[in-house]
């Protein structure tokens, strides 16, 4: 008797304590992301307590994107009466939590990173508020016009109207060692073997045949010195991952196709798909390393600081300091960028929009403005971040020698949002853009992985946008 | 006296086991909570959802379309490559672990010194999540810097494989890395049960003179079955459930080689948000593993209930 009592008593205090444990001292709080970023508490701004400040959270990418933001954030606190909270997600996860939270309608995120495919079905699903209103009545601070119109249309625009700013451009170029480029020997070696000049290749037939030529065993001459390794012409992201869909992307567009037409016809068995995905297995995979198939971008990164390999298919511009640290790295190393091949790559920026179940849409309004401005993007740029502004890019404090390891891309950005103003994706104007992208990139894998033959890879592929967009069409609103 | 008390329990006695039952319903009860709470109810949820049209991005659960989601699933081409995927990594798992397993747990059985040290070693693998190791094994496989073609290459074989990008080798890779992982739990447990044989069979083989094959045939095995059965369904059950190994190490790549039931089930949940077809997907691979499960540890439960009814 005395134990089943002892018993009860110590399941009461048990419960006591659950109970202390979940009863909650406020209202519940929204569902918390993990990584929260917990900012830096500024000095108050001009008579605004911190106490007074108003909450608002952006949930972002984990990492550089968001490290470099915070000093930024603060710029921003310090003028307005607002606490921001960056909520960092690791990029392969934000999408998802980023959409679960929306059709929750919780309220954890103000402002959402949204990549430029995933832009139309956050707008077609009322996640996020569009912003012209905002944009007309501040337009002195907000100054729309100085993004670069292509990359302002990819990335906000939506059935005619503007969904946020974008911050960071991830636009596609090129890397490639100019040092073996400008060695005579290879030169001479080059000029023999394929009857023309070596030189950073502007087709895709002179990128195969450059990548072919580069490609060597451990053993053989690499100007002039024997190689202690492997050592391949090109780096590719095949790996299983959304990256070899942008790496096909400037392909597939320089034939004058596209995964949807202009009616939203789904096109992606077309001949320049079919051409696109054919050579990129045959005719280049064979000259990247083995790696090439489980790796995306951070790889060939590697590949490129471990001088591995020498040069990239068209390739993220913004990664740009990290190709440019191969000088570090690799001996006699020296780094160069191209606009792409065949003058066509992939457009592309992280937008920040507003959520429509924010509690304070004006204040987040505010934030975007400021983070997507020019003051804010001038410091992002002196940071290291690839910017969206042309005055920014232009902006002569970029492009000198010092600044060339950071920022020798912008002159190359300005470059490639020329040559790309008039073609444009209409994957980016499809409210299944995001599902479309996200399916892609497992199935051009099992062709490089030559699982599938690029035919049967196209023939899924296809038969996965018919489910989708549920027919032989996907809605397209430009 | 006290036997006599329980055979003609009287009014206080007959009091005493009423309250002892509600006393159990009492003990028991928090616990039913959380599980009715946290299983029962996402369970059915799934199941209403699995009736019902259910994209996330597309206007959310809606109304109920029968067993359309069903049919959709049985017809879907990927679904089949991943359920045979989980079947051809679950058996050549459970084989590899099951008889590695076995026998390093009679080497620690047999061993003399330091029993307690190896125990302890073996055991770490398990001391730390799959996510993380398989992080930490995704470099050991890398074919640039990983220590595996390294040490190939330090012992002259011309051989690098593409343990992660080669469609012939992507599952054995992750078999290889769930055999480190999971093997040492098969031998801790059946060490265990090695340890708890009673001796006097033993012994008495012993003075018969029968041979050590006769000894493992006629009495460690037989004796060891339940034990065996136990961790053989335990393992099974967590393969057929594999899905951090493969987030971590593979993708479900090269190719789709790897794509195992859950990994495809995450896709199309939590990439594709097509709730109603992972729901579906969900309910018909418990019930697969509900009804294996129960198949195989049928003979156990026989045992038990025959040695239960024996007292």
């Amino acid at each position: 008797m005395r134990r089943k009592m002892l018993s009860i008593i110590a399941m009461l205090i048990l419960f006591s304590v659950l109970a202390a444990c979940t009863t909650p001292t406020q209202a519940p709080a929204p569902t918390q992301a993990p990584a929260a970023v917990q900012p830096t508490q500024p000095p108050a701004a001009g008579g605004c307590k911190d106490s007074d400040r108003v909450p608002i959270s952006w949930s972002t990418i984990a990492g550089f994107y968001t490290d470099a933001m915070t000093s930024i954030i603060k710029d921003f606190e310090s003028k307005n009466c607002v606490k921001v909270t960056i909520v960092g997600i690791d990029n392969a996860q934000l999408y998802d939590k980023q959409i679960i939270e929306a059709v929750g309608k919780t309220g954890a995120y103000d402002v959402y990173n949204i990549e430029t495919a995933e832009k139309a079905g956050f707008a077609e699903n009322g996640y996020i508020l569009p912003m012209d209103d905002y944009i007309k009545a501040n337009a002195d601070k907000v100054q729309y016009d100085d993004i670069a119109p292509i990359l302002a249309d990819v990335t906000t625009k939506y059935k005619g109207k503007t969904w946020g700013l974008p911050y960071y451009t991830y636009t596609q170029g090129q890397f490639y060692r100019a040092d073996l480029f400008e060695d005579a020997t290879e030169m001479a070696a080059f000029k023999t073997k394929f009857g023309y000049d070596l030189k950073p290749p502007t087709t895709w037939d002179q990128m195969k045949d450059v990548a072919q030529f580069f490609t060597r065993k451990k053993g053989e001459m690499l100007k002039g010195k024997p190689l202690d390794k492997d050592f391949y012409g090109i780096g590719l992201m095949a790996g299983r991952f959304q990256e070899i869909q942008d790496e096909l992307s400037g392909m597939i567009l320089s034939k004058g196709t596209d995964w949807l037409k202009d009616d939203g016809t789904i096109a992606v068995k077309d001949d320049g798909n079919l051409w696109a995905l054919k050579f990129y297995v045959e005719k280049l995979l064979p000259y990247a390393p083995p790696a090439a198939l489980t790796v995306t971008y951070d790889g060939v990164m590697n590949q490129m600081q471990d001088c591995q390999i020498a040069m990239t298919a068209n390739f993220f511009l913004d990664q740009w300091p990290n190709a440019a640290n191969t000088e570090k790295k690799c001996p006699g190393a020296k780094m160069a960028i191209g606009v792409g091949i065949e003058k066509t790559t992939y457009i592309g920026a992280f937008l920040m929009g507003v959520s429509s179940s924010s509690k304070h849409p004006k204040e987040a309004m505010d934030f975007v403005a400021y983070m997507g401005g020019k003051e804010a993007q001038t410091k992002f740029a002196s940071l290291g971040g690839s910017t969206t502004r042309i005055s920014v890019l232009k902006d002569p404090q970029f492009n000198t020698p010092e600044s060339r390891t950071k920022t020798a891309q912008f002159a190359f950005l300005l470059q490639v949002f020329d040559n790309m103003k008039t073609k444009k994706s209409n994957l980016f104007y499809s409210p299944y853009g995001a599902k479309l992208y996200n399916a892609m990139g497992p199935i051009y894998h099992t062709a490089a992985a030559k699982e599938k033959t690029p035919e049967q890879a196209l023939q899924t592929l296809y038969d996965e946008f018919v489910k989708i967009c549920g027919g032989p069409k996907c809605a397209v609103n430009k | 006296m006290e036997t006599a008390a329980i055979k003609n329990p009287g009014p206080v006695q007959a009091r005493r086991t009423m309250s002892d039952t509600w006393y159990s319903i009492l003990l028991i009860a928090p616990a039913m909570i959380i599980i009715l709470f946290f299983a029962l109810v996402p369970l059915f949820y799934a199941i209403d959802v699995s009736f019902r049209q259910a994209d996330l991005t597309m206007g959310g659960i809606q109304g109920f379309v029968g067993l359309r989601n069903y049919r959709t699933v049985l017809h879907e081409p990927y679904f089949w490559q991943s359920v045979g995927t989980t079947v051809v990594f679950t058996f050549f798992a459970i084989v590899i672990e099951m008889g590695l397993g076995i026998f390093v747990a009679f080497l620690i059985h047999g061993a003399t010194v330091g029993k307690g040290l190896i125990r302890s070693l073996v055991i770490l693998p398990l001391a730390t999540a799959p996510s993380v190791t398989g992080l930490f094994w995704r470099y050991l496989y890398d074919t640039q810097f990983g220590l595996y073609n390294y040490f190939l290459s330090v012992l002259g074989l011309p051989w690098q494989p593409n343990w992660l990008g080669d469609i012939k080798l992507g599952l054995w890779s992750v078999i290889i890395f769930d055999v480190w992982l999971w093997m040492p739990f098969v031998a801790l447990i059946v060490l265990a049960g090695l340890q708890s044989l009673p001796k006097e069979p033993f012994e008495a083989a012993e003075l018969d003179g029968a041979s050590n094959f006769r000894v493992l045939r006629t009495l460690t095995f037989p004796m060891l079955t339940p034990v065996l059965m136990l961790v053989f369904v335990l393992r099974t059950i967590d393969c057929l459930r594999l899905y951090d190994s493969v987030a971590t190490l593979t993708r479900g790549g090269p190719g789709s080689v790897t794509e195992t039931v859950t990994y495809f089930l995450y896709r199309q949940g939590l990439v594709f948000f097509r709730m109603d077809y992972a729901s579906t997907m969900a309910l018909l691979f418990m019930y697969a593993v509900i009804l294996a499960s129960g198949y195989a540890l049928r003979p156990l439960l026989a045992r038990l209930a025959m040695r239960a009814g024996q007292r």
